[in-house]
Order: C-alpha cells, then structure tokens, then sequence
C-alpha cells in the first residue's frame, strides 16, 4: 500500500482514543445558492452545521432524523463521496495508521476506500441492470487490482453465499431477484474489499417487514463475522433501536443529542427527540390509546434560511426567549451523553420506553 | 346490505392475463365497510391491497380483468350502487367517484394537477358535483383548506402544488377528496412518503375529520403501528386474500392466522429485548404466477401440515367477529386462551 501523505500537518499530531474508529470534528457542508443571471453566488444551504461525533470500532452507531436533516449527507462526507467546507475526519486504518480524510486528494483516498463502503436504500437504481452479479461484485476487486478473474469468480461466490444467496447465481442479471435480495447483492458488493466501516443508507427502508427483519439479522450476522463498523442511518425509531449502540438525532444540519440507544429512548434529553419519539404510532392499538401525544406543530426549517438561535425553536414546546436568539452548543451532560439545548438539564422529558 | 353497512365486497377477483401466465392480483377477496369506521387493510407489498381499493373504485389499470365478484356500495343518500357492474368511464361510476367515495393518494404530486392551483381543482369538483357558482366555490376551497388545518388558507388557495411542501400536498389532496362530503374516504399509503412528525400530524387530522364528517375510511399500509393507531378493524393480505379480519385488538393481541402472527413478530418494537434476533418469516412471498396450492401461505408457515395445507384452500373460519383463514385457527385460537 503506497504511503498516504498529509500535507500540512505532521502525522504524530493525529491521534484517536483506542475504541474510536472514525472521528468527525466542526464538520461542516455548504451548498451555495447561486441566482440571477450573473449566477451570482447570494447564499448558503448549510447543509451541515458543526456536526462532531464519535465511531467507536465495532459498534452500530445510528444516525436518525427526518428528511433534509442531514444525515445522509454525514454519511457521504465521512466517505468523501462529497467534499467538505470545513471540518476534520479522522479515520483509524486497518493498519493502525490515522488518517485525516479531509485533506486527502482523490487519488490519496483511493486505497482508502476498500476499507469504507456504502449500502443504499434503493435496490432497484444502486445496481447496474446490465451487469451480472459476478461484475457487480467483483467490480471493487477489479478496480482495485484484488487478483485475476479466476480468484475474483471464487470469492464472488463465497461473497454471495455469505449474504444468503446461492452461488449458481453469479451470472444473473439484478432483476431477476426480489428488492430483498437485490439488497444482500449490495451487501455483497460492499463486503468484496473487507472493510473494516460500512455505512448503511436505509438500508432496510425500502424492504416490506419480513424481508426487512431478514436482512437486519443478515448485518447483525455479518458485523460479528467480520467485526464490523456500522454507521446505521435511517428515519425508523423501531429499527434503530433494536440495532443501534449509540444514537445521534439530527434536525437541521445540527447534532442534537447523542446517546447510548437505552438512555435516548428511556431519558431523552432533547426536546426533539422527545417529539421524534412520541410521533412515532407504536404496533400497540392499547398503548397508543392511553399514550398521550402532542404533534409537533409546523414543518421543518429551511436550511437555506435556518430559524436564528436554536433551529428548533419555533417547534419546540419548552422554548424559551434564550433559544431564539443564542445558538446552543452540543455539550457533554451526565453519563457521558451530548446534546444541544440550553435547557437539557431543567427538562424532564419522557422517553419512548418506560 | 344490514342497515349499517356502507360498503360490501364479495369474492371479487382481478386478474392479469400476462405473457407469462395468469396473475390473479385480487383472488376472492370479500370484505364490508360500515357507516363511520375505519378499516384498515395491511399486507406486503403485491398482496393486492392497491389493486382491491382501485376495483372499488372502477379505476383498474387497462390490461386488467374484473374477473367476478360483487362490489355494493350504499352512501347516505340511501341509493344503492353496483359498482362491480358500472363500466369506468360510465356517468354513474363518475358520480360515485366525485361525490360518494374520496380518493387520498401516497404521492399528491403525481395525484395532482401540476398546472392548475390547489384552488381551481377543488373549485372544478365542487362546480361539477354541488352546482355551486364561481363565488362559492372558492368560498368552500377555502373553507376546506382551514379544515385540513392548511396555513392561510385564503393565500394557499392560490397557490400550485410544486409550491407545498410533502406534508402541505398531503393536505391539499385531502382537501380535495372531501370536498363533496362522501361517505367513503379510501386513502392508500396516505403517510408512507412523509416524516413521521408529519405522519402524526396527517393521521390526527384524518381521525378529527373522520368524526367531524362522519365518513367511513379505507386505510391502507403496509406499517402497523400506523394501522395501530387509526383503524376500527383490520384486514390482513396475502397474496390476493384476506387471510384474517378481526377488530384492532384482536389482531394485534389475539392474531388467529400464523401469518399475521409471524408479520407481528418480525418488526422491531419499542423497549422490547432489544438486540435479540428478529423472528423472520422464512423465505420469501412467491412470485404471482406460480402461488402455491391450497392455502398460499403453507410453505413459510410453522403450523402447516403436509397433505392438508399444501391441498385445499381453508375456509374462513369465523370467531365472534374474527375471521381467519387457517385450517388450524382453533389451534391458533386456544393458544391465545392459555396467555
């Protein structure tokens, strides 16, 4: 593997807590706005605001939010699918070195890129239709020059059978398989370079529920055979709980609170996420009678144009004067736990699980 | 039709005469609507929920086939419609449309009108159905848009569907499919594309307006919790059946089919043994033109015995006001007994 190099930096100066595999600070994406005829640039949809957080190695870290708060975006930043404005990614290799991602170039981050991959929501437009499951799974082998095509054919189909499909397939085209499979072929194209990080996009959202539950169990199985990372985004509370270690809520480009998963749906600290979870219609006809829920009023900000002070503000039940004009920061309370509201400790909040 | 029923289906069939075989999307699928309540019809995706509501409606895709069956709809102006025997373009069916039966679609946008303002296109439905003028109708545009709860009504009226945002089109169709005052509203995935915070939002409005007007409501999902949270009764599919009807409680507390058991096992609740494995349904729905003898379900059922299930078709048991299509329901029946 050819040395990465980091430009202006000294490579002794990035250092990471032993658990943490990937770690993001001040990050930050801006797509400008441009108008007029001049296409002057007028603005900024800021995308993503200040967003910092922590991968420890080995767990699933959920990233929940409705859409437009960001968190795909987070995901795609961290892989460098999309560069950044600002901020720092510090990523832990397989080989022990730490790398900052954000000041690498393309062709630097190349060889990275085998030990980070992506699965996406939608089966049906991720997979070239006119490539065959052999192509589809070996191409990251291919690009990155992993052996000679009979090695490739072998491992393809030791790939397909680790996901659940039968290797006889390894020349049949995407749409002769149902969404479910379609996305265990994604999972398999994924897992071709041994990744230590995969960040999963929906993953299982597009899924009716039975093939849903089959294919989370297929990345639990996978995450304890191959020790893997999971970056777990999705806007379903119930799926995020029964698989998530920790959990970041997003609204608005922001982090608003982080948690381990039992605390955030016992204890939630954020007004947000209080709402997040009572929004949420239980499979529980009695429950959902005797549960008192207050809809959160209006719609989401626009990023273009973000509420000032808190974004939340104008949704939230508990605000107060402070929160319209000081923006909070995301602060470390008790337990070791993160969130972004100037009241987190006065609030007493009620959580989805008693 | 009993004096509180809205809505009969009986054996409905429709199938799809493909190159590749037969498909029979809707295979005998029998089910009521009364006056004022909201059934809910959950099942995965090709089970047939879609297509059953749009036989209700006469809005079939072309190459589909209304195979049999008998459709009565009886709305509160007490005339009786046999919708199965009207043809789609016929002036009857168009009446029932407009003013007897609404329509809420997952995606407004593709539901809409994208030149026309949300104004115009409830104004032209009130025009039509209520012989209101010009004045009026606006009038009750506006009045409509307050009641589904849209901001500035009177400025929203003019505005055009690309302008809203998810939630607001969401609204808007609403608004539409009750401009008339029907006596059936059929809402199909209305929340599916929207944020769970709007989702509230929506299906607290659907239940206000559903007192408010006294309508009965078709609601169909895939997602239980919101089927938890909104409907009266519940009708399960599968693979162009109804395998099991029972009232919300009994469905979710006392399911007397193995499927909607094992549909109820496999999604991830809230606080309960989290990081267990989920119970999976083995193997997958079959694919329509080879659905497997006698109950379709047999093959990925744990209660199925070889030599019955894979043979005749089960008969709908009925239990009080549960029906379930098992063979071996009772047995389903007594295990709820001893928890």
């Amino acid at each position: 593997m050819s040395e990465i190099k980091i430009s202006d930096q000294p490579a002794a100066s990035l250092t990471l807590p032993d658990d943490v595999l990937f770690s993001v600070r001040g990050l930050k994406k801006y797509f400008p706005i441009h108008a007029g005829w001049l296409k002057k640039h007028v603005g900024n949809v800021k995308a993503i605001d200040d967003v910092s957080l922590d991968i420890r190695k080995g767990e699933t870290f959920g990233l929940v939010g409705e859409s437009g708060s960001g968190k795909s975006t987070v995901a795609r930043l961290m892989l460098r699918a999309y560069t950044l404005t600002d901020g720092e990614i510090l990523f832990r290799r397989t080989s022990g070195e730490i790398v900052d991602l954000s000041r690498l170039s393309d062709r630097d981050m190349r060889p990275l890129r085998a030990e980070m991959q992506m699965i996406f929501q939608d089966p049906y437009s991720s997979l070239n239709p006119r490539m065959t499951l052999l192509e589809l799974v070996g191409e990251p082998m291919v690009i990155h020059g992993n052996g000679n095509q009979g090695e490739i054919r072998d491992r393809v189909a030791e790939l397909l059978k680790v996901v659940g499909l039968r290797p006889e397939f390894i020349n049949r085209y995407p749409h002769a398989f149902s969404g479910g499979q379609r996305q265990r072929i994604g999972i398999a194209r994924a897992l071709a370079l041994n990744p230590s990080f995969i960040a999963a996009d929906e993953a299982v959202s597009a899924l009716d529920v039975s093939v849903a539950a089959q294919n989370i169990n297929l990345l639990q199985d996978l995450q304890e055979q191959f020790g893997l990372t999971y970056l777990f985004i999705t806007h379903d509370l119930g799926m995020v709980e029964h698989i998530a270690d920790r959990i970041g809520v997003m609204y608005l480009g922001r982090l608003m609170e982080v948690a381990p998963t039992e605390l955030l749906f016992s204890k939630p600290l954020h007004p947000y996420t209080e709402a997040l979870m009572a929004a949420v219609p239980q499979p529980d006809p009695r429950g959902n009678r005797t549960r008192k829920r207050v809809p959160l009023k209006g719609e989401i900000g626009n990023a273009a144009n973000p509420p000032p002070g808190c974004s939340f503000h104008p949704r939230c039940p508990y605000a107060q004067a402070k929160c319209a004009t000081e923006v909070p920061g995301l602060r470390t309370v008790a337990d070791g736990r993160q969130v972004r509201c100037h009241f987190a400790e006065e609030l007493s909040l009620v959580g989805a699980v008693a | 039709m009993p004096p509180e029923r809205l809505l009969e289906l009986d054996d409905v069939q429709v199938h799809f005469p493909l190159r590749e075989g037969l498909v029979k999307a809707v295979n005998g699928v029998s089910y009521h609507v009364n006056k004022g309540e909201v059934l809910g019809i959950v099942g995965e995706s090709g089970s047939g929920k879609s297509i059953t509501a749009r036989a209700i409606m006469r809005l079939l895709p072309k190459r589909a086939v209304a195979a049999g069956g008998s459709i009565r709809l009886r709305p509160r102006t007490g005339e009786e419609f046999e919708l199965s025997a009207l043809d789609r373009n016929s002036r009857a069916i168009r009446q029932v449309r407009g003013q007897h039966i609404g329509m809420v679609f997952q995606e407004p946008m593709t539901a809409l009108s994208p030149v026309h303002t949300i104004g115009t296109q409830i104004m032209r439905t009130v025009q039509l159905h209520k012989g209101l003028n010009r004045a009026d109708a606006r009038a009750r545009a506006i009045d409509l848009l307050a009641k589904v709860q849209m901001p500035r009504p009177a400025e929203m009226v003019d505005a055009y569907p690309h302008q809203l945002s998810g939630g607001m089109r969401q609204r808007a169709m609403i608004a539409l499919a009750i401009s008339c005052d029907p006596s059936l509203l059929i809402a199909d995935e209305p929340t599916t594309a929207l944020d769970v915070t709007t989702e509230a939002q929506i299906l607290d409005l659907l239940k206000e307006l559903q007192a408010e007007l006294g309508m009965a409501i078709i609601f169909i999902t895939h997602n239980f919790g919101v089927i938890a949270d909104i409907a009266d009764r519940v009708s399960v599919m599968y693979l162009g059946r109804i395998v099991e009807t029972a009232t919300v409680d009994d469905i979710f507390y006392a399911p007397k089919h193995p499927y909607t058991k094992a549909l109820l096992r496999s999604i991830p609740r809230l606080g309960v043994d989290q990081g267990r494995r989920l119970p999976t349904i083995p193997g997958m729905v079959p694919d329509p033109f080879s659905v497997p003898p006698g109950c379709a379900f047999n093959p990925r059922c744990t209660y199925a015995v070889p030599g019955i299930c894979d043979v005749t078709t089960p008969p709908a048991k009925q239990f009080g006001n549960q029906i379930s299509r098992c063979h071996f329901a009772e047995k389903l029946a007594e295990e709820h007994a001893h928890v």
